[in-house]
């Protein structure tokens, strides 16, 4: 009894399916739109939290009020992180990841595959470092109100959100064009 | 003729009436951070318009694939929602007024709204001539 021929390495220990998907035309342009406005929301939230903590005042009947917290650089590092990923995750070339291509020896498929690792661990890092730092600066054994909790939330929505638009984008670029067509003249 | 005379001058009206609420909600209250909203919607259609020509020849019109178009669509998306962001961020830290937001937003989007719909109703007459 022979088993049958894999179509893959079977080396591999991950296997990356890359769905093809085909819902229309015009699904990468939208892809790419929806990619942008998310990475901006991301960041935007983040900013939001950082202006928020630089303009904190009290209530107008305390003037000499001091906000307990403050958003400081360690709230910067996991976006930071993540926005290393990201870029990571984007500049590497996806035929070169699916190594079927035929083109490049192995060992560029397994950099590029290296390199994929490190950008989606970077990611996670970034995330898990968000709400690292919202359960220690924020909430464990801290009694802050909400409005300074927030920072902390917001942290959290920048890399979750970060993550969701490298989805996006990959899904989108990933999708293949129906039209097709390379003329060579 | 689609896009005629008329269009023209109701696009410029549009246009007009964006800026004089821009401007509006920066000089009523006096604070002129808003006004980089006006010049965040009009730096919007650059990317696409600089990165559109590159990667696309003569046979491949309808192939969307080049990276460089992707690159100006990521960063026009980028730059439209930093433009809504930027007034209601503004806000919410009490540096500008919520009124301001709101006539900011309304102005940055006819801004941009003329833009879009310029560029669109004139496409078509260009590529009559090609």
């Amino acid at each position: 009894m022979s088993l049958p021929r894999a179509n893959y390495d079977p080396r591999r220990v991950c296997m990356n399916p890359f769905p093809n998907l085909h819902l229309g035309k015009y699904t990468r342009s939208v892809g790419v739109y929806l990619a942008g406005a998310l990475f901006a929301l991301a960041n935007w939230a983040f900013l939001d939290a950082c202006i928020l903590s630089s303009h904190a005042h009290g209530p107008p009947d305390e003037p000499d009020y001091e906000a307990p917290v403050h958003v400081s650089f360690v709230d910067w590092v996991p976006g930071i992180c993540s926005l290393l990923g990201y870029l990571i995750i984007n500049l590497i070339d996806k035929d070169r990841v699916k190594g079927d291509q035929g083109f490049g020896d192995a060992r560029a498929v397994w950099r590029a595959r290296l390199f994929l690792f490190i950008g989606f661990a970077l990611m996670a890092g970034g995330l898990a470092g968000s709400v690292t730092v919202l359960v220690l600066k924020y909430t464990f054994n801290h009694d802050y109100p909400e409005a300074f909790t927030y920072y902390g939330y917001a942290n959290v929505c920048q890399n979750i959100l970060m993550m969701l638009s490298a989805c996006v984008l990959w899904l989108a670029q990933s999708s293949a064009s129906e039209y097709e067509y390379n003329l060579t003249l | 003729m689609a896009a005629g005379i008329k269009t023209v001058i109701l696009l410029s009206f549009v246009l007009a009436v964006g800026f004089l609420l821009i401007i509006l909600s920066c000089a009523l209250w006096s604070n002129w951070l808003p006004l980089l909203v006006a010049l965040t919607f009009v730096l919007a259609p650059l990317p696409n318009a600089l990165f559109s020509h590159c990667g696309a020849d003569d046979f491949s019109a309808e192939y969307e694939g080049s990276a460089p178009a992707d690159v100006g669509r990521f960063i026009t998306s980028v730059v439209v929602v930093t433009g809504f962001a930027l007034p209601i961020i503004l806000a919410h830290s009490e540096i500008i007024r919520p009124a301001a937001c709101v006539m900011s937003i309304i102005g940055g989007g006819l801004v941009y709204g003329t833009i879009l719909s310029y560029t669109a109703a004139f496409k078509q007459e260009e590529s009559d001539f090609d």
